[in-house]
């Protein structure tokens, strides 16, 4: 619909207000590259056995970590777990050491093959599917109206126009029109 | 004002919809009478027997000092039935089972026949001491310093129990107070299929 | 004397209850509102007897009074008068009541508020609904978890007191009531989401009306579970505030969501859409309630086994099958009322935000919820025990928190309807650069690591662009002479600032979660050493003998400050010791003391617990930025008349001025708005004129008489 009102106020290119978008993008991806990083540098064993603890449940407790609990067992499965990191066993090993002992219960987080693995998978299944379901819905909705453009009678037109050209009148300000 | 349908929308479309909404309705409806279920269903369990990975493989070592003063090795008892018991003074279940422990070593004083062997859990020596000695308890309990015999045997808490064959081989597991029936009972149980 | 009177409360309000329920019910059969609305009487009757037994609970536990079995197992002669107080709700049968005289001082005010329109069938439907869930509660009551119990057998003369864990932090005191309050809240909108499915009268009305029982309920629970995470880190010994555990769950699932329902109103208010999402919303928050007190009091979790052992867990479970059987059922009877007159033009779109913020929030409750019980599942069908933790947990909510944080950056600015990129971009632009500039302001300070940074970004683009919209709105009531204040008050408003609550508690999340160090230290007295950048002292032991508490405090400096108290307590003899941490809070961070190991022999050194998390204080600083943005959300905005148009107003013709009360020229060449077709216009709508952010796709008015 053309409007004898309107005409674009800011002589600008089009592509003008989306560098500063373009810059920001460039500033982040550049800090979050440098700050993402921990430093390359091997794990210590300390830090080996911190990060083994912080998955072990602590067998006494309600659901803490063996890192997170002070109670005898935990502190006795921290001893180990820092022993075995020194003697050199690999954090499979170690897992599968405990998992012989207190069965597969004492790890935080459960395994990622077997049946367990369902508990991995399905909510990101779940929120995939449905994202797709969203997306076919409002495809389909979107398709229709375009097939079946809402009826407009002449009288409407008409009074939409008068009142756009009424308010521009009012304001006196042709690119008040512009809809922000 | 025209009175035009804003989303175009067929008659068609609209019976579509109300199914959907039914369905959905459906799935909603199997989906929670399903987690209903499971959680209805749960079964009671016998005894306090639990399936750790440990059961059917061979006992862990258990040596040390005993609170008598004198030391222990659990392959020295190889050739006899052994009920290996964690407890702790501390514990209302340990000193709820007790009594049925004094009694179980008494029936089971011959020798050669099964014996019972404490393991104090985290618990210093001179309340565990006292704990043995006013419930009359005469079988060795050997000290874990550090928890390594718990940890071996993954031992959440106390008080649990082990029956262990005559050729060191973890029979079944126990996670709570026994009773001496109990006990008499997976013995008799074992041996019949050991 | 006390269970006689506790006794004689619990059936009064159980037979006032099931009374109520057959009395509304044969008025509503019979078309006899007159009679429907007698419902009110056995409401109030039912409070009565709530408050006849309570009176008498607490009376038993202030005197002592150990012929109640209950009491003999939660109270003891030396247990102090405001432990023994809070002792109501420190186990099972007790909460319960609390659970009863709440849910009944709700109905007598529902039934209250809502008197003027009492015969109503509606408004009847509402009432029998409460009294239904009512009469289960006192039911359990008069039945398996009967507080007034008597002991069998000789009273014993003193009373085992109440767990240890539950005496040393006076927080118990307001965490489980205001919890309570904030769970047993949504039976209200819960039982006219009901009574409207039942009625057939689905529109908007209802929704209006419960509006702010829906808000002040979410408040509670919110408060609750932040008092909670706090209390269980003031208490619990591991430095930490949330464990992903059964419990904690159980109160977080309602909450989700409550607050995804909270959102997804505003676009059935405004357009009318999203009707089964609401109602499904409403009917899974109560549902959810039940479900959580069922796996929380039936033991369940905790032990696979112990349900057949508990006689009320299978009420429990019977009670949430009923709610959910019948809610749905419900929806799919009704789905024909439920269309919409129209559909989401433009996912671009303020109600595009909405329907995606469904969606995370829903996400989001399954991820908790099937963590939760998969453990149940996977011994069901293979057996064994397998542990879902807190490392499940935070991997799969990091994700949905990250988005929602991006969500409650963009959402604020978009417009109804649709719109474009191109405003969307303009609009956000210096939000977006805030977010930039903390991103690199803390590479700059040496934060490493891609997820807090991310947050961190996140959480600047979304303050800022909430605080963008408080700006916008103030200034804009200012403008048409409301006075900028009224910029900050009404929904929209408090909604953006407690959405400034929820960028500091993120914050604060992923600064504590990601940047924690805990570390053991082995000190003898007088001895100094420095952990994570902190100077601690150990000065010596000292024994603290209490009637209440016998403990062994070490005596800590943090810095030169303190002495801080980390200690070894006992509460009452043969009970086991606990550890009692002590804090030193901060604005940075959070020091936090525990002892781990007390010196075996006398003078010999003791081994302390450092732990150190940064911005652990911003936690509880956000909880208090959420309460303000609620009770700044509950605030009425200016009466509108219901035909007053709900766009900015267009000045009148020169001759007429600038007429700022907002009713467009009726008759005149001015742009034609049609003004929203509510029922009953609550005070509270947008604001105002002071809410630019809902009509931003209106140019601002201009003063009559510029040229």
């Amino acid at each position: 619909m053309s409007d004898p009102a309107h005409r674009p106020s800011r002589p600008w290119r089009p592509w003008v207000p989306w560098v500063p978008w373009v810059a920001l993008a460039i500033v982040v991806g550049v800090a979050l590259g440098l700050g993402a990083s921990r430093g390359g540098t091997a794990p210590t064993p300390t830090q080996r056995a911190d990060a083994i603890d912080a998955v072990i449940r602590c067998p006494s407790c309600e659901g803490i970590s063996v890192a997170d609990s002070s109670a005898s067992t935990a502190v006795a499965i921290r001893g180990a777990v820092a022993a075995r990191v020194r003697a050199g066993e690999s954090d499979a090993q170690i897992y599968a050491f405990l998992v012989s002992r207190y069965g597969p219960g004492i790890l935080l987080r459960p395994p990622v093959h077997g049946w367990t693995e369902w508990v991995w998978v399905v909510p990101p299944a779940a929120l995939a599917m449905a994202a797709a379901g969203l997306a076919v819905v409002l495809l389909r909705r979107r398709r229709r109206r375009r097939r079946r453009p809402v009826p407009v009678s002449a009288e409407d037109r008409a009074l939409v126009e008068r009142a756009l050209w009424e308010r521009s009148r009012h304001l006196g300000q042709p690119d008040a029109m512009r809809v922000r | 004002m025209t009175s035009a349908l804003v989303d175009g929308t067929s008659p068609g479309a609209e019976v579509h919809r109300r199914h959907t909404a039914k369905w959905v309705a459906g799935v909603a409806l199997v989906v929670g009478a399903a987690l209903v279920a499971l959680l209805a269903t749960r079964p009671p369990q016998t005894a306090t027997e639990v399936d750790t990975p440990l059961v059917g493989q061979t006992a862990p070592a258990i040596g040390g000092s005993t609170l008598g003063g004198g030391s222990f090795d659990l392959a020295a008892l190889r050739g006899r039935w052994v009920v290996v018991n964690f407890f702790a003074s501390w514990c209302p279940p340990c000193q709820q089972e007790q009594p049925d422990l004094v009694a179980f070593a008494y029936a089971h004083r011959t020798p050669g026949d099964a014996v019972l062997v404490g393991v104090v859990f985290d618990d210093s020596d001179s309340t565990a001491r006292a704990f043995m000695r006013s419930t009359g308890a005469s079988w060795p309990a050997v000290f874990d310093p550090g928890g390594q015999i718990a940890l071996d045997y993954g031992v959440r808490g106390p008080p649990e129990t082990f029956l262990v064959s005559p050729d060191g081989i973890v029979v079944a597991h126990f996670d709570g107070p026994m009773t001496e029936a109990s006990l008499d009972y997976w013995l008799a149980r074992a041996k019949g299929t050991g | 004397m006390n269970a006689a009177l506790g006794h004689s409360g619990v059936l009064l309000s159980l037979a006032a209850s099931v009374l109520g329920v057959v009395v509304i019910a044969y008025g509503l059969a019979r078309h006899r509102l007159d009679v429907a609305r007698t419902g009110r009487v056995y409401a109030g009757l039912v409070l009565v007897g709530a408050v006849v037994a309570t009176v008498a609970m607490e009376r038993a536990l202030i005197t002592h009074d150990f012929s109640l079995a209950f009491v003999a197992a939660n109270n003891s002669r030396s247990t102090p008068l405001l432990y023994s107080i809070t002792g109501m709700w420190s186990a099972l049968a007790g909460s319960i009541l609390l659970w009863g005289l709440i849910l009944a001082g709700y109905v007598v005010a529902m039934t209250w508020r809502f008197r003027r329109q009492s015969t109503d069938p509606l408004v009847a439907w509402a009432t029998l609904v409460t009294l239904v869930v009512a009469a289960f509660f006192f039911g359990l009551m008069a039945g398996p978890a009967d507080p007034f119990r008597t002991v069998a057998g000789t009273v014993p003369a003193n009373g085992l007191g109440p767990n240890v864990l539950l005496q040393d932090n006076a927080l118990v005191a307001f965490h489980p009531p205001i919890l309570y309050l904030g769970f047993v809240g949504f039976t209200i909108p819960f039982a006219f989401a009901m009574a409207s499915l039942v009625t057939g009268r689905i529109g908007e009305g209802w929704q209006l009306a419960t509006r702010r029982w829906t808000l002040f309920a979410w408040a509670f629970l919110t408060v609750g579970i932040v008092l909670g995470a706090w209390w269980s880190y003031q208490v619990l010994g591991w430095g930490g505030f949330w464990a992903w555990d059964p419990v904690e769950n159980a109160s977080f699932l309602p909450w989700l969501c409550a607050t995804a329902y909270l959102h997804s109103v505003l676009v059935q208010e405004r357009r009318g859409l999203l009707r089964v999402w609401n109602l499904s919303l409403v009917i899974a928050t109560f549902s959810l309630t039940i479900l959580g007190t069922f796996l929380t009091r039936s033991g369940v979790i905790e032990s696979v086994h112990a349900f057949s052992d508990s006689d009320i867990g299978p009420l429990l479970l019977g009670f949430f099958g009923a709610v959910l059987a019948t809610g749905v059922g419900l929806i799919a009877w009704r789905g024909d009322r439920l269309r919409s007159p129209g559909g989401i033009d433009s996912m671009l779109s303020r109600e595009g935000a909405f329907l995606v913020n469904n969606l995370l929030f829903v996400a989001f409750a399954f991820v908790v919820l099937l963590g939760t019980v998969f453990p149940l599942l996977y011994e069901a069908f293979e057996g064994q025990q397998v542990t879902v933790g807190a490392p499940y947990f935070n991997a799969m909510t990091l994700p949905i928190g990250l988005a929602l944080l991006l969500l409650m950056s963009i959402g604020p600015a978009l417009p109804w309807r649709k719109t474009t990129a191109n405003t969307l971009r303009d609009r956000l632009v210096l939000p977006a650069w805030v977010g930039a500039l903390v991103v690199v302001g803390c590479v700059a300070g040496g934060v490493r690591g891609l997820g807090p940074l991310v947050a961190f970004g996140l959480g600047g683009f979304a303050a800022a662009a909430n605080a963008r919209q408080l700006v916008l709105s103030a200034r804009g009531a200012r403008r048409s002479g409301a006075g900028a204040w009224r910029g900050f008050v009404g929904r929209a408003n408090g909604g953006m600032v407690v959405h400034l609550g929820v960028v500091v508690i993120a914050v604060a999340l992923a600064a504590a979660t990601s940047f924690g160090h805990r570390s053991e230290v082995t000190l003898r007295p007088g001895q100094v050493i420095s952990s994570a950048g902190h100077r601690i002292t150990f000065l010596g032991l000292t024994q603290v003998r209490t009637p209440a508490r016998t403990a062994t405090e070490a005596l800590v400096l943090v810095d030169g400050r303190g002495p801080l108290r980390p200690a070894v307590s006992q509460y009452g003899p043969n009970t086991e010791a606990v550890g009692t941490p002590a804090i030193d809070s901060g604005l940075e961070d959070d020091v936090y003391l525990t002892v781990d190991a007390l010196p075996a022999r006398a003078g010999g050194p003791v081994t302390i617990g450092v732990t150190v998390q940064p911005l652990v204080i911003w936690l509880w600083g956000g909880g208090l930025l959420l309460v303000l943005g609620s009770a700044l959300a509950a605030v009425p905005g200016k009466r509108r008349r219901p035909t007053d148009p709900v766009s900015a107003p267009v000045p009148a013709a020169a001759a007429a001025g600038d007429d700022s009360s907002g009713s467009g020229d009726a008759e005149g060449p001015s742009v034609v708005v049609v003004p929203d077709a509510r029922r009953d216009v609550e005070p509270g709508g947008p604001g105002g004129p002071g809410e630019p952010g809902a009509d931003e796709h209106v140019p601002e008015p201009v003063p009559a008489g510029s040229p």
